[in-house]
């Protein structure tokens, strides 16, 4: 008898999410086996990956990673377009750093202002990413729904304590949720069921599983990925057949690696360092499950970009 | 079976409090209230009351041996209020519980006080991760209680009850896989469980519904005692063998049985959808019920 390579048995599917609007819409999704096997099972709609813009000049980004974006930086439209025009972004991931209460803690109008001009100014899908400190993103996050109806923007992160608030905006206005929980995939399952009894639809949620970079605990968000693929698609988990978004640039660039100088601690080149140390964490949370990353730097993006095509030949 | 009562305990609100302020009403209420719930023993937690254990479990088996003839589990991790517990203790108390770590200076107290032993199954490395790693332990357990001349029906094996909210961590097979060797490892021997622990960190109004699946499912086993929350009529109903149709759809279920819910009450669908939490095969949520 000839030997037969054992396969995983798959009994379910991740959903399809479409992430934007008109011809540069995204579809997510739709996995029927654990990330890249395709010998056992089909990934439809391949990762993509969002080019991070914050709202604000980055005050402390490493030189390297500033340096594609020089010019840019203090105009968000400018920036978005950059992306997209130069380094070929499919979607822009819009990080609202300015609305941090510990930090500039400019008010929702302000935020929402900046939202609405690249919304306007771009056609690729759009995610809206808050600071995480939930009042503050209630306050925010509503305002730029409203302000943006109809657009499927992706608003992040939709957690716990404010989903009722930022849901029922996200419903009433029609954009995707990012449900995101701190790296614990009961609580991250908890959170799809409480979206789904408000009447957040399936199409509309994307997790967010709470990631961090290389050498900050990926692994745990990895293993976190890892149960959620294998609850949704070996266990028929329909609470965790959702697509995942993994916000990961943050992560990694500020990390003190990477921001040491050339050579210090014999850590070699800076520039290569930071842009290896993005496209390995991205590349391993791709590994784990995920479908869409959000990143920094153009070398990075081009280095998964040639990962994923390699993995799907 | 026989139920051990946890409701003394000092980190609960009013026990606790009482317990602190050595004010004996509130625990006598407690003691009575236990009793008259059908518990068979009363477990007196005082924690691992580092100062003052002495005089603490002293005073808190006569507290509540004056309103209650009940024997005691005197649950502490500090052995000099183990046996301070012991000395002044009418009729055979159980001490809970002796694990590998302390069992040198504890195992006599068993011997010395005519006492029952809970023996923990907690490892030297903490945790044991499986039922191989549980087996293991309950004999060396056994053979160092056989040694100083405890005989094995004096020995209650807890297997230990991780809760299930934690996925990682989730000892639920490992545990009953251990129950269902047990007989063959240490014939003889006894069984009980913390059974609360399973549903620590769940919601605290559908905590019964998973302390009642799982001590269902150890059931199968031949489980021989719980300690358990006294003031859950159901789960004592369920001990009591009043509900062995439930009983047997549980059972059923853990042997893959996947009956049709449309034909179950409403209650039984619970029963099953909790049995499906706490083997995996459903990844635990808050909503597991509403699923």
């Amino acid at each position: 008898m000839a030997f037969e390579i054992p396969k995983t048995k798959y009994t379910g599917k991740i959903r399809e999410v479409t992430l934007g609007k008109g011809d540069k819409a995204i579809t997510v999704g739709g996995e029927t086996s654990y990330p890249f096997y395709l010998f056992e099972g089909e990934m439809p709609h391949l990762p993509h990956i969002a080019m991070e813009v914050w709202d604000c000049p980055p005050g402390e980004w490493p030189e390297a990673a500033l340096e594609p974006f020089a010019g840019v930086t203090d105009d968000p439209v400018a920036w978005a377009k950059k992306c997209i025009n130069d380094y070929g972004a499919e979607m822009i991931a819009l990080q609202l750093i300015s609305t941090d209460p510990n930090g500039l803690d400019r008010g929702a109008d302000e935020a929402t202002e900046v939202v609405k001009k690249v919304a306007d100014a771009i056609d690729v899908p759009l995610i809206v990413w808050g600071t995480a400190n939930q009042e503050k993103d209630i306050e925010v996050l509503r305002k730029v729904a409203e302000a943006c109806q109809g657009k499927n923007l992706i608003i992040g992160p939709v957690e716990e304590g404010d989903y009722k608030k930022i849901g029922a905006s996200a419903i009433g206005y029609q954009h995707t949720v990012a449900a995101s929980t701190p790296i614990d995939i009961n609580l991250a399952k908890q959170l799809n069921i409480l979206l789904g009894n408000l009447g957040v639809t399936d199409e509309l949620i994307i997790m967010d599983p709470t990631v961090s970079g290389i050498g900050y605990g990926i692994e745990y968000a990895y293993s976190v990925m890892e149960r959620m693929r294998m609850a949704g698609l070996t266990q028929e988990d329909e609470k965790l057949q959702f697509p995942i978004i993994c916000n990961i640039a943050k992560e990694v660039w500020k990390t003190k690696e990477l921001h040491l100088a050339d050579d210090e601690l014999n850590m070699g080149n800076a520039k290569k360092r930071g842009i290896l140390m993005e496209a390995m964490s991205a590349m391993a949370l791709l590994l784990a499950g995920g479908d869409v990353v959000i990143m920094r730097h153009p070398e990075a993006i081009k280095l998964v970009r040639e990962m994923i095509a390699e993995l799907t030949a | 079976m026989i139920l051990i009562g946890e409701n003394i305990n000092i980190t609960t609100n009013i026990a606790g409090t009482a317990m602190k302020e050595r004010n004996p009403e509130p625990i006598q209420k407690m003691a009575k209230a236990e009793v008259e719930a059908g518990m068979d023993y009363l477990d007196i937690n005082i924690g691992p009351a580092r100062k003052n254990g002495e005089e603490f479990m002293t005073w808190m088996v006569n507290t509540v041996q004056q309103v209650t003839d009940k024997p005691l589990s005197l649950d502490t991790t500090n052995p000099l209020a183990i046996e301070a517990g012991l000395k002044v203790h009418k009729g055979n108390a159980l001490i809970n519980s002796i694990s590998l770590t302390r069992m040198e200076t504890e195992l006599p107290l068993v011997i010395k006080y005519n006492a029952d032993m809970i023996g923990l199954l907690w490892g030297r490395e903490g945790m044991p991760r499986d039922a191989d790693e549980r087996a293991i332990i309950a004999a060396e357990l056994m053979y160092k209680a056989n040694e100083v001349g405890i005989p094995n029906d004096k020995i209650w094996f807890d297997p230990i009850a991780t809760p299930v909210v934690n996925v990682d961590t989730n000892q639920v097979k490992p545990c009953l896989e251990f129950m269902s060797m047990l007989q063959d490892i240490a014939p003889g021997c006894k069984s009980t469980v913390g059974l609360s622990n399973i549903s620590s960190g769940a919601p605290t109004h559908l905590r019964p519904h998973l302390n009642r699946t799982y001590l269902m499912m150890l059931m199968k086993y031949g489980l021989h005692s719980a300690i358990v929350d006294a003031f859950d009529p159901e789960l004592i109903k369920i001990a009591r063998g009043e509900t062995p149709e439930l009983v047997n759809l549980v059972h059923r279920v853990m042997d893959g049985e996947k009956p049709d819910l449309s034909s179950l009450s409403e209650e039984e669908v619970k029963y099953v959808k909790t049995v499906r939490v706490l083997t995996g095969e459903t990844l635990y949520s808050h909503s597991w019920l509403e699923l």
